[in-house]
This record gives C-alpha cells, structure tokens and sequence, in this order.
C-alpha cells in the first residue's frame, strides 16, 4: 500500500498553469487508469485528464474555477495492491497530515469515519456553495383569506417577509410584495460562476478593448457576382463537399489581399515592442459553440484551394463545438475573420483577437434597391464591418486593405488571381 | 301593534293558538290556575278550560310522555318545563320517543309537540334556574331548536313551532322576559317598551324556522349568535366601535347557514357567542360551519365567547356570564392585524 501524488501536467507549450472545469472523482473513490478524473482548463484548449494509476483517491487540489499550477499536486491516490483488503486500504488519519490536504482521507472503515469523510469530501469539491436563498423554515404563518389572496395573485407566500406578531404575513405585507414580485420574477437569479472558457473569453475581451485603440470601418461590397459564383459552385460541387458559404471565399480573397499589406497580418509582442509580420496567413475563425466563443485557426490558407479552405473551416467548426478541437487548433492565428451569417446585421464592431492588430467582419448578404450603371437595380449588397488596431495601421492603409479586399470581392475571378507584385 | 315583553308575547301566541286551534293544549306545573312561575300563560286557563290549559304533577318526564302520547293522537300541546334545568328528568322521553316517532314509524305517526322552557342566566337563579342546555338538543336529530330573543320573534316563532308538525324545543332567554339584557347588571333594567321588538302585532303572525335575522349589518366582523347574547354583542361591538356584522340565528335547529355563510364570506372574520359552556357548545358546530364553508375567506381564527366550563355558579355570576367585557376580547383579537 503505497500513496501516488499527481501532479498537474503540462498540458501544452507554455502553459504555467490550468483552470479545474469539473472534477469526475472526490476523495474516497475507486479510479481506475485511463478513467477520466478532471476536466482542466488550458490558454484555451479544454482537457480531460486520466488517471495516470489505478487507485483510491486520497486527497485532490482545488475546486472548479481554481487555477492549479503546472507541477503541483493535483491528486493524490492510494494504490490498491492485489491483496489490499478495502479495511486495510482505509487510511487512519495520522497519516495524513491535517494541514497537507484540503480534504478527509477516503474511508471505508467505521461508518461514523465514513460519513465525515462524505461530508468532508463534499465540502472539499465545493468548497464555495453557491448563495441558495435559503427557504423559510416550516410553515408560512397568516390567515387563510391572505393564502387565497397569495394564490390568486401569483404569489409565493415563502417570499414575503411578514410584519405581523411572529412574523405572521399581513394583508399589508401581500400588498407591498405583489408588485414587488411580478418584477422578482425577473429578478429571480441564478448565479453562474465565470469560470474556465467564459472567464478566458471575457478577460481577453476586457484586455483587447482596453489596451488596443480600435478603429472600425464599415464598407459596403456588391456581392451579387460572388453570390452568382457561389451558386454555381454549390450547384457543381465535389459530391463530398459541403456547400460554400461567403466565408472561404472572403478568406480566399483576405490571403490575396493580405500579400499588398502584410501590416495586418501582424502579431504585437508587447513585452518586447515588437510587430511580428507574417508571411503565412492563419486566420482564425470566430465559432460560436455551445460553451461560448473559440477561434479555431485555418493555418497556412494562403496556400490552400478554395475548397480546402471550406472544408478546414467546416471540420475545424465542427471540432470546437464538439469541444474536441486541441490546444493547437485554436492558437496561432495572425487575422481573425468574424460571421454572425443570416445575424450579421448591417454592421457591428468587432474586438480585436490580440495580439492581432485586425479583424473582419461579414454582415448579413441582401438584395437591395442600388444605382447600377445609371439605373435602380437590384443588387446583393454585404457589408464588411473591420476594426484595426490604430497603433499599428493607419487609418489609410486599413481603409485601402478593405477596399483592395472589396474590390477583390466585387470581381470574384481576382480571388483565384495571383497578386501582380509591383516592381 | 302593541308594547308587549316577551312573556306577553308569549301569552299572545299561546293564546291565539289556543283559540285557532282545538287540537292545542297547554300543560305544566303550575301554568292553569296560577298563571305560570313567570306568568307566561296567566289567564289562559281561565279563558280556555282545565281542559285546555292543563296543571301538571311536578314530573318532566311524565309531562312529556303524555304531551307525545297526546301529539300522536291529533292534539297539539305545548309543554312548558318550567326551567330548562328541569328538563333532564324527560330527556330520556325527547331523545328516545319525541325525536324519533317519525323515523321509526316510517312516517306513519309524527308529534307535533312544542315544548316550551325558560333558560339561561343573569337573575341570580344560581346552578339550578340558569342553564343553557340547548346544545344537548340540537345533537339529537329529529328536534328542532328554537330560542328567540325578543318579543316579536318570540310570538313568530311560537306559533310557527306550535303548527309545526315535528317536536321542537322552545328555549326562552329568562333574561329577557322583561326587558332587554346588555349583559351589565349595574345598569337599571331597560324595559320592551324602549325597543322596537317590543312592538308585537296583536294579531297572528309567523316566524319561519331556519331563518336567522340579521340584527346589524356590518362590514368588519359577523357575531353568529343568539338568545340573551344578541343584545350583549350589540353593547360591546358599539362599545369598540367595530362595524359587526350581528346575526341573530333564532333557531339552531334548523340553521340557517346560507345567512352565516354570506355574512363571515363578506366580512372575512367571525366570533360565535352564546351563554351556555364552551366545550361542545353549540359554537363549535357553528365554528365547524364556518371553518368549511368560509375558510378561505378567513383573516383571523373564529373566536368562541362562551360560559366558563363549569357549571353555573350560584356567586361570582357576573364572573361567569360572558358579558361585554369577553366580547370586547374576542372582538380585540379578531380584529388584530391580520
């Protein structure tokens, strides 16, 4: 009978410490290896830990929300040898020290030891009970003519504090809380810690609009010959390929761009006052998953096909709303491109992905009343609605990026067409 | 019209019936000759015969044996006990024969049987002349129970349990004989003639059974009650300047509950009070009532003002007797926030 700590690895390049999603096992329980024990929290990759060894979990570190440094101990096991008997495996407690680990050591022994051990155990996995509100203890107290009253009105008569001898709710305690309660209703809370992706989305959000000077600007772009193409090629499309949105064709055609201003495809070292250019293009695509905003990353699409691009975007979509996509799926991107698809609206105002100094954004596609060629016609009108970071791009190079990527867009052979470099 | 007390009124009834009817007669100690302990039936043997109006031996189970053995042949008597104390030694004869001759001839034979007895207290009548032993009856089913309280329900009433084909028990307040009684002994006794039920039509006139009379209409608090304790609650809820609701049953059996009902429905709060002793008192079969038909209109707990579960004593009366002073109480806690 031997004791096994586990420390927290290190789960990807880099990383200093992981955030605990959810814990999968408490002190006490029977692990055996393989069997996921943790779900931890990386930069922004969600993983699920195993457990290194088969054993009793004796003691774990911090609860869901709580950052755990890379190569601290995370768990610490008993290790079943083949003839540890269950009452043998049972850990007196001298032998763990009372300070050395947050919570009771797993019991098996005396049922007196084993219920402080649950209670223990429980109260080390959650260690910050969520404010419940508390119930009214017993019976509500007041008349039957005021439990009608409550009833009619909608009124939960556990709500209402009551002024009357004993606390007994009045007629006059029932006035004041009716209306009182249609807004309780609305004010009836649910607390949601803000933890792992969430706390992640909304300090690099915090970061982003606090520190970089954003500039927006929104153009308008004629989609109608795109919209035409992307017909076409939906209808004649490779049987395996899901159909195009305007996303790989915007993509396509930001690579393009991107060779004539490579200073917005640029990451910012702050700590060493550096722009770093890059020559390959990594777009990070914004995706809406059911745990909140992940960027997952097309690498190198410089250098990929139109339907390698649709396709990449679609198996990367897929693998960070099944919260499969790795750390390195969602990393590395040098200009980010945001959809909101049939919600884009007209325009919006997208936050930077620092240390990127630019994002695109697609508005919603729609016919529109135009003047085209001196007549009204009915166009299919996008707007791009880009911010930039004003530290590092000129207002006058963004706005000539978006017109190059407009112009591009506007006449969709030049996609496909290689940039004419000038002399 | 005329000014009558309630044993005018009485006599009236009596009389009136007596000369309606062949089939009524009178009987009981000393009701012919001498006119009644309380002169309820003064005069009327010497207008109507010894065979009418018939002086009984001193034996209240032989008086109602024979009042039912004459109701079963076609006669209609009215019995008078000449106080309710008395009436024990013919409750053997009112529960086990009065009560039931319908039931158990299945209709064939009925006793049309009014038996008349002065109850309740406050004239220092001591354990044996002050009880209020209506509850008792009302629990045995097939007797009706009345008890007015004042002279114009007194006279209504009468002749209608009088026609009435089944038996019924005629408690009369004794309280109220001469005058009405707000329940404080200190003040001079106030006669019929200053209230308006001491107005009595001369001629005939009924009062039907099962329909109580609203004395006050009130929006704050219904007083289910009835007998001596009508004009006590009156006193008390004008004394507390509560807007009571004061409901006059004027028979228990039959009840009339769509009244109660209506009024603690309104009023959402409710004391029950009458004189007699509390525990199994006829209030807690109002209470019951209420409780069923009211409860979620109910803003505070019915209150029961009652006599004290003793028996009634013959010192300290005004101690016993539930007088303004526990109506006021019951009015107090009833009437508390709610």
């Amino acid at each position: 009978m031997s004791q096994f700590t586990f420390k927290m690895p290190d789960l990807g390049e880099g990383t200093v410490d992981a955030e605990i999603v959810a814990w999968h096992t408490k002190p006490g329980d029977v692990v055996s290896e393989d069997q996921l024990i943790v779900e931890v929290m990386t930069d922004k990759a969600a993983v699920e830990v195993p457990a290194p060894v088969s054993g009793r979990v004796v003691s774990v570190t911090g609860a869901p929300g709580d950052k755990v440094a890379v190569g601290s101990p995370l768990i610490v096991f008993e290790l079943t040898d083949g003839a540890a008997a269950p009452a043998m495996a049972a850990a007196p407690a001298p032998t763990i020290p009372a300070a050395a680990t947050p919570t009771a050591p797993a019991a098996t022994a005396a049922p007196a030891t084993r219920a402080t051990a649950t209670l223990t155990a429980s109260a080390a996995t959650a260690p910050t009970p969520a404010a419940v509100p508390i119930a009214r203890q017993g019976r509500v107290m007041t008349s039957p003519a005021n439990r009608r009253r409550a009833r009619e009105a909608g009124i939960d008569l556990t709500t209402v504090a009551g002024s009357g001898p004993g606390g007994r709710i009045l007629r006059a305690d029932l006035q004041t809380a009716a209306p009182r309660q249609a807004v309780a209703d609305a004010a009836d809370t649910t607390e949601i810690k803000v933890i792992g992706l969430r706390r992640l989305i909304a300090e690099r959000m915090s970061e982003a609009k606090r520190n970089i000077p954003h500039f927006a600007y929104v153009e308008e772009v004629d989609v109608t010959e795109l919209e035409s193409l992307r017909m076409h090629l939906n209808h004649s499309r490779p049987k395996d390929s899901g159909s195009l949105s305007y996303l790989p064709l915007v993509v396509m055609a930001l690579t393009r761009v991107l060779e004539s201003f490579p200073q917005c495809n640029v990451l910012y070292d702050a700590a060493r006052g550096v722009l770093i250019r890059h020559r390959a293009v990594h777009v990070g695509i914004a995706t809406q998953t059911p745990d909140g905003l992940k960027v997952p990353v097309v690498r190198n699409a410089q250098a990929l096909g139109l339907w390698e691009v649709a396709a990449e975007i679609r198996r990367l979509a897929e693998r960070a709303r099944a919260n499969k996509a790795t750390r390195e799926e969602l990393i590395g991107s040098t200009i980010t491109v945001t959809s909101l698809g049939k919600l884009g609206g007209i325009a919006s105002t997208p936050i930077i992905n620092a240390p990127e100094v630019a994002i695109i954004g697609l508005n919603k596609a729609v016919e529109r009343p135009v003047v085209y060629q001196g007549t009204v016609a009915v166009r299919r009108i996008m707007n791009l609605s880009s911010s930039f970071d004003h530290r590092f791009v000129d207002g006058y190079d963004a706005a000539a990026m978006i017109q190059a990527l407009k112009e591009r867009l506007e006449h969709p052979a030049t996609i496909f067409i290689p940039t004419v470099k000038s002399p | 019209m005329a000014n009558m007390n309630m044993i005018q009124a009485l006599n009236s009834a009596m009389d009136i019936m007596l000369g309606r009817n062949p089939a009524v007669v009178l009987m009981g100690e000393d009701i012919g000759y001498f006119g009644g302990v309380f002169r309820a039936t003064e005069g009327l043997q010497r207008k109507y015969g010894e065979h009418r109006v018939i002086d009984t031996p001193i034996a209240e189970g032989g008086i109602v044996a024979t009042a039912i053995g004459m109701s079963v042949n076609g006669l209609r008597p009215v019995a008078e006990i000449q106080f309710a104390d008395y009436i024990y030694p013919g409750f053997d004869q009112i529960v086990s024969e009065l009560a039931r001759i319908r039931y158990r001839s299945a209709g064939d034979f009925f006793a049309p049987v009014t038996i008349r007895t002065p109850c309740g207290g406050g004239i220092r009548g001591g354990q044996t002349h002050s009880q209020s032993p209506e509850a008792i009856f009302t629990h045995v089913s097939g007797i009706k129970v009345v008890m007015p309280s004042n002279p114009h329900d007194a006279k209504g009433l009468l002749i209608t349990s009088i026609e009435d084909d089944d038996p019924v028990v005629f408690f009369e307040p004794k309280r109220l004989y001469n005058g009405p009684f707000d329940g404080d002994p200190n003040k001079p006794a106030v006669p019929w003639s200053t209230h308006p039920k001491g107005q009595v039509d001369e001629g005939y006139y009924k009062i039907p059974l099962g329909k109580a009379d609203i004395v006050r209409a009130g929006a704050d608090v219904s007083i289910i009650t009835y007998g001596t304790m009508v004009h006590v609650a009156v006193a008390a809820a004008a004394a507390m300047n509560v807007d009571a609701e004061i409901i006059d049953l004027r028979s228990l059996v039959p009840l009339d509950v769509d009244t109660i009902v209506a009024s603690v429905k309104k009023t959402g709060r409710c004391i029950v009070a009458h004189e007699a002793t509390r525990f199994s008192g006829f209030g807690a079969e109002l209470l019951s009532i209420v409780q069923e038909e009211c409860f979620w209109m109910l803003e505070a707990p019915i209150q029961r003002v009652a006599g004290w579960d003793t028996p009634y004593p013959h010192a300290f009366e005004w101690e016993y007797f539930p007088g303004q002073a526990r109506v006021k109480a019951a009015l107090k806690t009833v009437m508390g926030p709610a």
